[in-house]
């Protein structure tokens, strides 16, 4: 404001000087002097020749023209030297040239808002009389000079909004009659220089927006007279030096965005005068020193942004004077003091938000009458909301949001007839929406998400015709979207999502046609789309899914031309979705889940930024379009479940970004493409349920990033191919019902993420794959069944200790069930019926029912009927004579341990129970060591047993009997 | 001039949530634990907040209702730890994160996943103890924490979990006795070895976490 000041006084005086020599010069003076190189026009002419001046600025600067009436130019009494030179805001561009120096009268020069390139000359400290120089806002580049420490006389410098880089020349301390110095807005570095501090009448200095570095030198208390110290939006670190507080001059402290640490100091508060204080964005920490109230003449507090703790201190009631106070994002702590406010207060703004402040709503704010903003978001304030908040009269922003408030919202908070903003989401509000609010004229925003309300949305909230936002999302209203929400003509956000609204969208919601969002998703609501729909051509974003809406689209909708994403899914929507296609920004179309009919549009693919296409769940029928080929950003293809026929496009192999692809459950025909291999990103395909045939293409193998195959249900015939075993990441993979033979690739070992596996229902032959066993990450489903398997079931697939079902049935498998199967610890479903099988089952499966050994050759053990001495005649490596004595001598001994036993534990318990009476008057410790050897002693022995089945007499078998004996001792 | 810019900075700030609250609470949950890890492979790139749910995420697994069943970041290279988050997935079937380089404890919450079938956070860096709020996993059959860092005891809460058929936490730093009541009569030796148990427990004679 100062600086402001200083220059309209300054132009002022020029134009009178300028009206004064218009009327006294009559006469024209002799120009003969004009090529004289010590005459002040030589010099200024040669000074126009380096400038360019393309709006003629200049153009009276003519030898035939006496000097003193040239434009910007102010002389001497004497008429024969220019004092003053004023070409700002002139337009010229070009450079400063040097002869400016020749100009030895001159005291003011003000080159200001030009676009004057190049570097300011040194030549300019040749100047002895100069005090005022003003070169702000140009194109200037380069350093400083130091010869403008030369300038002795100078009282202003404003040099700020340039490009000028390096340092400010320490000779700026020489300048004694400094009172303005202005470098802000350039590109200058290094620190603040020390001799700043010998400018003892600088009034005013301003170093914002540069890249000053470095501590805020002590000597900075030199400058008496100091008025105004700017130098925000540097990088200035350290503490702020408490000499500041010296200052007795100051009013303006900007020290904002620096990096400035440690406490605030104290001293600060001696800074009498101070109306303006700023340290937002910096590392100060500590707590706000109370001393701070006594600025009485504060005006705009600001400290946010920094690591400020503990509880507040300063009271309005002290800093009367003060109109904004923020202290956002700090540390915050406890409760705004009671004597915070007082009655006529000048307080109009309040952000003490993402504090640690916590406490009821403050009454004591109500008394800040004066008040317009206020923002408590994101703190821990609770309780209800005061009725008496209709006391804040001036309120245009009520900012509480992100805190646990409670209660309903008071009706009196219609009275405040200036609100415009009110923020109350992340609370947790009950109650309905006051139909007062109605009152509120010049209402804005209303934000309610994230709260507990409910009730209906009453309408005269509609009342409310200023408002451009309204966002109730999770809460719980109910009942109709109000009649009359066409009134609210500015609309641009309307988020109801979430809610148990029901009811039809209103007709007149369309005249909201300044709509941009309009969000109604998860609610209960029903009826068709209004036809009003198309008059709301801003709107980009419609979201409507999760409700019952039903019926064709209309046509008019393709009016809507700027909509981005479109949500419709699951509802009951009917009819074509050509309507939904009059836009060529789609991103999204998400129709999943509803009744829509007819082809899928080709025009479809002039929206060029579609990412997200799904269709999926509709009764669409035709083929797909292959200009959907033309969308290079589509990630999501999503048209399962439809009734769509005829061949996949191959033009579709150029959407190169596709990560799922699901047309699943159509009536797709045609060989499986190799193409499908180029989709490097493809994490799911799924094209099961279809009519595909020809071979899985081995390209597949391409696709190293995807995660789930599914080609299930097709004719798809020839051999899985070996390039399976390239999908490393696959997780996923079912090839049920197909026509497909030859072996299962031995590569499908490298698939380790593989948890489910299906491929049956196939014509595959041969021995199941050693390697499966390999693939040990198989959990849900290892199904290989109603193939044509031969040969024995591998041990190898025992590995397979996550495996919770497996189906083997409906093969030709023979032999035995390896007695590895015993680890398949996670088995919970297990069909081998239908095989060739013989021999024991192992006992751990004697659990599963007879249907999942059904029709085999000759298995026996439970769940099926003991194994009899035929059964097992041709694979008996042990006569029956042998497994008899086995088993005789296996009880014998079991029985033996079990008496030892039992009698080693008898002698034990009895040893501790003394132990135990000793300790509860002795020490602890050796109850300890006592214990130690306790266990070390018998832990193997005492051992529980692994199976509930075993007999009482089992009951300690040792665990290290190997499986076979196990086995044995089971079936007895 | 600043406070205005504090100003506009608010409502910029305000506009934001809208935005991003499009999400569902599972879709927070998953979103909160992918802030926890650290992913050099890129597993969870395609984990969108803005989208609906999160049914169509890579490594997620929905049913029919949209509600997250499976949650498979197994062998995936990522680091990080796990948070109470965790326990807002109520309908959470698998929970398969096995052979990372998760580190910290396991969060307690995980215990209110009431339709748990599996848990796989074998081969990782977790440490602290068992919760025990695993013993309201009722629906739990497949516990393998084997391979980390656990210590503690095995809390007495796990032998009411009458489904729970595999539970393995060999190679850990557990200590006190090994409970032998419920379906813990069962399972076998190697699912506890090298820990610093002290053995099976005899009930009554001995604190079950005695010497821990």
């Amino acid at each position: 404001m100062k600086l402001i000041l200083i220059k309209h006084s300054a132009m002022a005086s020029i134009c009178m000087c300028h009206f004064i020599l218009k009327l006294t010069i009559v006469c024209t003076v002799v120009v003969a002097t004009l090529g004289d190189n010590t005459t002040d026009s030589y010099w200024l002419l040669r000074i126009k020749s380096e400038l360019i001046d393309p709006l003629g600025a200049l153009k009276n600067w003519s030898p035939t023209i006496h000097i003193c009436n040239w434009n910007g130019l102010t002389c001497e009494v004497d008429r024969t030297h220019v004092v003053g030179l004023n070409l700002s805001g002139s337009g010229i561009s070009g450079y400063i040239s040097g002869e400016f120096s020749h100009l030895v009268s001159l005291q003011a020069l003000d080159l200001s808002s030009n676009f004057l390139k190049g570097s300011i000359p040194s030549e300019l400290g040749q100047l002895q009389n100069l005090r005022i120089l003003m070169l702000y806002s140009n194109y200037l580049s380069g350093n400083i000079p130091s010869e403008i420490g030369n300038l002795s006389k100078l009282q202003v410098l404003r040099l700020g909004d340039n490009m000028l880089a390096g340092e400010i020349t320490p000779s700026i301390g020489n300048l004694s009659e400094l009172t303005v110095l202005g470098v802000a807005n350039c590109n200058l570095s290094g620190s603040i220089p020390a001799e700043v501090g010998n400018l003892k009448h600088l009034v005013s200095l301003d170093l914002q927006v540069n890249s000053l570095s470095g501590f805020i030198p002590e000597e900075i208390q030199g400058c008496e007279e100091l008025q105004n110290f700017a130098a925000s939006n540097n990088m200035l670190e350290g503490e702020i030096p408490s000499s500041t507080g010296s200052l007795k001059s100051l009013r303006i402290l900007n020290l904002a965005n620096n990096t400035l640490s440690g406490p605030i100091p104290t001293s600060l508060s001696l800074l009498s005068n101070l109306t303006y204080l700023n340290l937002l964005g910096n590392k100060l920490n500590g707590e706000i020193p109370s001393e701070l109230n006594n600025l009485s003449q504060l005006q705009k507090l600001d400290l946010s942004r920094n690591n400020l703790s503990r509880s507040l201190t300063l009271l309005n009631v002290k800093l009367q004077n003060l109109e904004t106070m923020v202290l956002s994002d700090n540390a915050l702590t406890g409760s705004i003091p009671s004597n915070f406010c007082l009655t006529g207060s000048r307080l109009q703004q309040l952000f003490l938000t993402r504090n640690k402040l916590s406490g009821k709503f403050p009454l004591e704010l109500l008394n800040c009458s004066s008040i317009q903003q206020v923002d408590l978001s994101g703190n821990s304030f609770e309780g209800e909301l005061p009725s008496s908040l209709d006391k804040l009269q001036n309120l245009t922003d009520l900012v509480l949001n992100n805190n646990s408030f409670t209660g309903s919202l008071p009706p009196e908070i219609g009275n405040i007839s200036s609100l415009k903003s009110l923020f109350l989401f992340g609370n947790f509000f009950t109650g309905k929406i006051p139909v007062e609010i109605g009152r509120l004229k010049r209402l804005n925003t209303i934000y309610l998400y994230d709260n507990q309300m409910s009730g209906p949305i009453p309408r005269e909230l509609t009342n409310c015709t200023s408002l451009t936002g309204i966002d109730f999302f999770g809460n719980h209203f109910s009942g109709p979207i109000p009649e009359t929400i066409g009134r609210l003509k500015d609309l641009t956000i309307l988020h109801l999502r979430q809610n148990d609204l029901s009811g039809p969208i209103p007709p007149s919601m369309g005249y909201c046609k300044r709509l941009q969002l309009l969000a109604l998703a998860d609610n209960k609501l029903s009826g068709s789309i209004p036809p009003t729909f198309s008059y709301l051509s801003q709107i980009r974003t419609i979201t409507l899914y999760n409700n019952s809406f039903e019926g064709p689209l209309p046509d008019s909708l393709s009016l809507l031309r700027n909509l981005k994403i479109i949500n419709f899914s699951n509802n009951k929507f009917s009819g074509n979705i050509f309507p939904l296609t009059g836009s060529n920004s789609l991103t999204v179309l998400d129709l999943t889940n509803n009744s829509f009919s007819g082809s899928i549009p080709s025009i479809l693919a002039n929206s060029r930024d579609l990412n997200r296409l799904r269709l999926g769940n509709n009764y669409l029928t035709g083929t797909i379009p292959s200009e959907l080929g033309q969308l290079t950003k589509l990630n999501f293809l999503d048209l399962s479940f439809n009734n769509l026929t005829g061949h996949v496009p191959p033009q579709l192999s150029k959407c190169k970004k596709i990560e799922h692809l699901l047309l699943n459950n159509n009536r797709l025909s045609g060989e499986m493409s190799p193409w499908l291999g180029s989709l490097q990103e493809l994490g799911e395909l799924d094209l099961s349920f279809n009519n595909f045939h020809g071979r899985v293409p081995a390209e597949l193998g391409g696709c190293s990033k995807l995660l789930k195959l599914s080609l299930h249900h097709n004719n798809l015939s020839g051999e899985i191919p070996r390039e399976i075993g390239n999908l490393t990441s696959l997780n996923v993979f079912n090839l049920q019902r197909n026509r497909l033979s030859g072996f299962i690739p031995s590569t499908i070992q490298q698939c380790t993420k593989l948890y489910e596996l299906r491929v049956s229902e196939n014509f595959l032959s041969g021995a199941i794959p050693v390697e499966l066993g390999g693939v040990t990450e198989l959990q849900v489903i290892l199904d290989l069944s109603r193939n044509l398997f031969s040969g024995e079931i591998p041990s190898s697939l025992g590995n397979l200790m996550k495996l919770e079902r497996l189906d083997l049935s409906f093969n030709q498998l023979q032999g035995q069930v390896p007695h590895s199967f015993g680890q398949l610890t996670s088995l919970h479903v297990l069909n081998l019926s239908h095989n060739h099988l013989h021999g024991l089952i192992p006992s751990t499966f004697s659990g599963f029912p007879l249907s999942s050994f059904l029709s085999n050759d000759h298995l026996c053990g439970l769940p099926l009927a003991l194994c009899s001495e035929a059964t097992g005649k041709e694979r008996m490596q042990l006569s029956n004579a042998q497994v008899a004595a086995i088993i005789v001598a296996i009880v014998l001994t079991s029985t033996l341990i079990c008496l030892v036993m039992l009698y080693i534990m008898l002698r034990i318990w009895c040893n501790w129970i003394k132990v135990a009476i000793s300790s509860e008057d002795g020490g602890m410790v050796e109850q300890k060591t006592r214990n130690g050897e306790y266990w070390k002693m018998n832990s193997a022995e005492l051992f529980p047993s692994p199976d509930k089945q075993n007999s009482a007499t089992t009951c300690i078998c040792d665990q290290k009997i190997d499986a076979e004996a196990r086995e044995n001792t089971l079936v007895r | 001039m600043s406070t205005l810019a504090v100003l506009s900075a608010l409502f910029l700030l305000l506009q934001c949530p809208l935005l991003s609250l499009s999400t569902n609470s599972e879709g927070k949950a998953l979103n909160a634990l992918r802030r926890r890890l650290s992913d050099p492979n890129n597993v969870l790139q395609s984990w969108d907040p803005t989208l609906v749910n999160s049914c169509t995420w890579f490594h997620v697994t929905c049913d029919s209702n949209n509600h997250v069943i499976r949650l498979d970041l197994g062998n995936s290279n990522i680091s990080g730890t796990l948070g109470p988050e965790l326990g807002q997935l109520p309908h959470l079937q698998y929970l398969e994160l096995y052979r990372n380089n998760i580190s910290g404890k396991i969060p307690e919450e995980i215990g209110n996943l009431k339709n748990l079938i599996s848990m796989d956070l074998y081969d990782n860096q977790l440490e602290g103890n068992i919760p025990k709020s695993f013993g309201k996993l009722k629906s739990l059959k497949y516990l393998r924490l084997n391979n980390n860092k656990l210590t503690g005891s095995i809390p007495r809460e796990l032998i009411h979990l009458k489904n729970l058929k595999i539970f393995d936490v060999s190679n850990n730093d557990l200590c006190g006795t090994i409970p032998v009541e419920g379906n813990f009569e069962s399972f076998p030796m190697e699912s506890f070895e090298n820990n610093k148990f002290s053995g099976p427990e005899l009930k009554g004679l001995v604190p079950y976490d005695f010497g821990c």
